[in-house]
């Protein structure tokens, strides 16, 4: 497929009047196995392969993706944009405009140690079906462990004279047990963002059997244990849960199409604007936050997105202002921010590209974890988001814990159950008075937007992170 | 959108179940061409059309079940596809749960298609796109939103003998429509594009983004409510996931164990699911081939039972009612995606002069289940939150943040409008395909746990 004829398409488009004009052809291929109470549920494989052109007439884009790579299939693509721009100008004149970017050959690929796809079969079977046998506990219900591995190969060729090769290789495993018992609400405990952007030595780089076992016990531990208490209470939030925060209250509103309203009937929009950037305190002194499409092992990694600008490192909020956007080039010229900073992605070759979140992480501080709760007298320790709701300007939100843990005295005590708070951004962020300094990367396999939908995966990392008298609600 | 026919999908899958290296096989092609306009600001500034076919095969050898998908699907992509399947097979164990594949069945005629919305081009989209902006324009407003076709064509053969196919045609246009200081949101769903009202869909949220100004913000209690189509949509999505699957039954995550036969709310609460509707969306057959049958969920707040697939049904000695979903959504175990609540004959004014004081809901955004247990939902609600007292709209609201059980909320219901067919915020999205016949309600009660700044 990256053989498909991409720079004639391309000269086609220019030829035809086109002031730009790009073409991406992009294969995918899926392993994923998944075991459940002991039995293989099932082992899939799934691989596709197409290709999107996208062009830029009458001052409107338009775009059209074929599976089908004959020369007359791409020729019909091509006509099908350039219908679609025609129809895009004749409602209203929008003259898109894309902020400058030189031209880029190259290639890039993930460095891999172990091609997760030529790991045998029996041994990604064995591990899950111990890993399985580890997280069940007494009133296990349900227990579930699997594994997936993606490859993608994509080529980009622009009217400006880029042409670009990547492959990509993400690595994931998850684990999920669901325990049930009489008398007492179901509890669920699960976490499916160990993901990657690495060979099959991600996995094996961590003790999944361990995490197991501490699942089991958080979920036969939480299924009698009491209630919290609905009050101000001072919090240590662990990554994985910050991980989550910081990609629905920091990624989407600095996204740079939900101010221009791209998004505004969908993914909704945003409450930093233009004229809060250098301004808007978004968080107390101990919060930075960064996107970094250059991390290793992030999702978000990349060495080109789909305009073809180069990946690259941006703080988006600096000791808790707000300082920065995430940007293709058409939604960078529109805010008249100078360079675009690589985040236009497309799920697939069906995909128009969007404005999506990179590798966006909570910078680490210089604190211990034991620091941060030896300076808590009485509070939780909450482990793992469980549901989560934000408002269409990513202002108002609630979230609920898998796991809390009673601090008492700076020591971390027994679970207690039904845990969640709502907050405002800002207001959340700038009860956070210290960030630890045990960092570490998180990988999100599906975050959503678009139309028709994307999921893109994206990487997140964060550390251990304490807000004081965060006010709390149970779910009895 | 040229319609492929049941020739051009059927003929290949049956030419690879013959010799194919398994005991069993299913072969599940789904064709989507999916046409799809957005506007912002009065201006299209996406306008994007892909064409693409999947099919899935499972290949069972011994019991143990091999899965593959590829759109490669000339003649050697599927033989390729099949052989993939079944040595994916034969790396697994036998699965005891597995119900084997469906047999020969005869299947309802496809009621959701509609010629003339297959063949629409990218210029009558918008078309349909400027009349909304043209008055959201003459208010002085902006208006953003989608104009989508969809073709969707699904055929499953199985070597048992089913054979199904069924095209179905999706049509869809909204508008968010903004003032200075509010908004409005209206939208319009069916099989058919010509049945569209654009100039409805504008004029329904003008109206509400002319009242939404000068918001003020709803002080957090129960409050009697109006949950308009939409609104109620988003709450049926969480019985669908939560509540009426065959597997969540079973594993004891739904309020319906337990207790099928018991009354779990209000009297006035029907829930089916009838993909045969000829009002629904729907392909009258599942991924596996077997047929959908309309399925009583709950009856007058009593529960009933789950919808099935192969699984969950052999699972729990039922029959499939034809409920599987694509795998790569949904788990296993039945998704009742053609939801058909029961309505009644109020108006809209009927409705808000029911209410002493309390609040109307226009719809939710990204919304998520805190306790699947007990079906409770929360959400905030956007594009038209307005106060009602003594019978009457009197102020706009910031959007407010609903926290509650589904079956609380449906045990208040004191009046019914008129059905209308819609899609949940996810479903309209892309991250679902629940559709719904709903009708908009009126509540006694409705737990409000927070507000939006103003």
């Amino acid at each position: 497929m990256p053989d498909a004829p991409l720079v004639s398409l391309v000269d086609i488009a220019r030829s035809r009047g086109a002031s730009y004009a790009d073409a991406r052809a992009v294969e995918r291929e899926q392993e994923s196995v998944n075991v459940k109470d002991g039995n293989v549920e099932s082992i899939d494989r799934s691989a596709d392969r197409g290709v999107g052109v996208r062009v830029i007439h009458k001052g409107a884009w338009g775009f059209a993706a074929t599976d089908r790579t004959d020369e007359a299939s791409l020729r019909g693509a091509l006509d099908d944009a350039f219908a679609r721009a025609a129809a895009a100008a004749s409602v209203a004149a929008r003259d898109v405009r894309l902020a400058p970017v030189a031209a880029q050959r190259g290639e890039y690929r993930t460095r891999v140690e172990r091609d997760p796809f030529a790991v045998p079969m029996s041994e990604r079977i064995d591990l899950l079906r111990a890993a399985a046998e580890a997280l069940r506990g007494e009133n296990a219900r349900t227990w579930r462990a699997g594994a997936s591995a993606y490859r993608t190969r994509k080529r980009l060729v622009t009217s400006e004279g880029t042409d670009v090769s990547q492959e990509i290789v993400d690595t994931a495993a998850g684990l999920s047990v669901l325990a049930v018992k009489a008398g007492a609400k179901p509890v669920l405990r699960a976490d499916m963002r160990r993901a990657r952007q690495a060979g099959w030595e991600f996995v094996e780089s961590y003790d999944l059997l361990a995490v197991a076992r501490r699942y089991r016990e958080d979920a036969e531990g939480t299924l009698d244990a009491p209630y919290g208490e609905a009050r101000p209470t001072d919090v240590v939030l662990d990554q994985s849960f910050l991980a989550l925060l910081v990609h629905e209250s920091c990624g989407h509103p600095t996204e740079a199409d939900r101010v221009l309203e791209h998004e505004v009937a969908f993914a909704g929009t945003t409450f930093m604007w233009p004229r809060d950037r250098g301004s808007l305190r978004y968080g107390s002194e101990h919060v930075s936050i960064t996107a970094d499409a250059t991390l290793d092992g992030g999702l978000g990694t990349f060495g080109w997105d789909d305009d073809g600008v180069p990946a690259m490192r941006t703080p988006l909020i600096a000791r808790g202002t707000f300082v920065g956007y995430l940007t293709s080039r058409e939604t960078a010229a529109a805010l008249g921010i100078p360079v675009a900073i690589g985040s236009a992605r497309a799920e697939g070759w069906q995909h128009f590209p969007i404005v999506r979140m990179v590798n966006v992480s909570l910078d680490p501080g210089d604190a211990t974890f034991e620091e941060l709760v030896s300076g808590i007298d009485d509070g939780l320790l909450l482990e793992s988001p469980g549901s989560y709701s934000l408002d269409e300007k990513r202002q108002n939100f609630h979230f609920t814990a898998q796991v809390a843990r009673r601090v008492r005295r700076g020591r971390v005590e027994e679970r207690v159950r039904g845990v969640g708070f709502q907050s405002l951004t800002p207001d959340f962020w700038g009860r956070c008075d210290r960030v630890a300094d045990d960092w570490e990367l998180h990988g999100f396999l599906s975050c959503a937007k678009g139309e028709p939908l994307q999921l893109m995966r994206v990487g997140h990392g964060a550390a251990h992170a304490r807000f004081r008298a965060l006010p709390l609600e149970i779910q009895a | 959108m040229t319609v492929r026919g049941p020739d051009a999908l059927l003929a290949p899958l049956r030419a690879v179940l013959e010799g194919a290296p398994a005991d069993e096989v299913e072969l599940w092609a789904h064709r989507r061409v999916a046409a799809v306009t957005r506007y912002t600001r009065n201006a299209v500034h996406q306008n994007a059309r892909s064409d693409e076919t999947h099919v899935t095969a499972r290949a069972v050898v011994g019991r143990a079940v091999g899965v593959a998908t590829t759109n490669a699907t000339d003649g050697a992509g599927l033989r390729a596809l099949v052989a993939d399947a079944a040595a994916l097979a034969r790396l697994q164990p036998p699965n005891e749960e597995w119900p084997g594949v469906a047999g020969p069945a005869t299947y309802a005629a496809a009621h959701a298609f509609d010629e003339a919305t297959a063949s629409l081009d990218a210029a009558q989209q918008a078309r349909a796109i400027a009349r909304i902006t043209a008055r959201a324009e003459a208010r002085g407003m902006r208006a953003a939103g989608t104009h989508h076709l969809e073709l969707r064509e699904d055929a499953v053969v199985t070597s048992r003998g089913a054979e199904a196919y069924a095209p179905l045609t999706l049509a869809y246009v909204r508008a968010l429509v903004q003032s200075e200081t509010g908004a409005g949101y209206a939208d319009d769903l069916g099989a058919r594009a010509g049945a569209l009202d654009p100039d409805g869909v504008a004029s329904r949220a003008i109206a509400k983004a002319e009242l939404d100004r000068d918001r003020r913000q709803l002080e957090p209690g129960d409050h009697e409510a109006v949950f308009e189509e939409l609104a109620v949509a988003e709450i049926l999505r969480v019985l669908s996931l939560h509540g009426v699957g065959g597997q969540a039954v079973r594993e004891g995550r739904s309020f319906m164990t337990g207790r099928i036969g018991e009354r779990v709310t209000g009297r006035l609460f029907t829930l089916h699911d009838d993909a045969l509707d000829a009002r629904q969306l729907a392909i009258p057959f599942d991924v596996e081939g077997t047929p959908k049958r309309r399925v009583a969920l709950l009856e007058d707040g009593i529960a009933r039972g789950p919808v099935h697939d192969r699984t969950s049904a052999k699972a729990m000695g039922a029959s499939s009612s034809g409920h599987a979903a694509d795998r790569d959504r949904y788990p296993v175990g039945g998704l009742a995606a053609n939801l058909v609540m029961r309505g009644g004959d109020a108006s809209d004014e009927d409705l808000v002069r029911a209410v002493r004081r309390g609040v109307l809901i226009t719809r939710f955004h990204y919304t998520n289940v805190p306790d699947p247990k007990s079906a409770t939902m929360t959400g905030t609600s956007r594009d038209g939150t307005f106060l009602i007292e003594d019978g009457r709209i009197v102020a706009a609201l910031a959007n407010v943040r609903f926290t509650m059980s589904a079956l609380d909320l449906f045990a208040g219901i004191e009046l019914l409008g008129r059905q209308r067919l819609v899609r949940d915020w996810w479903s309209t999205n892309g991250m679902g395909e629940i559709v719904c016949l709903a009708p908009p309600m009126k509540v006694a009660r409705a737990t409000i746990t927070g507000s939006s700044p103003l």
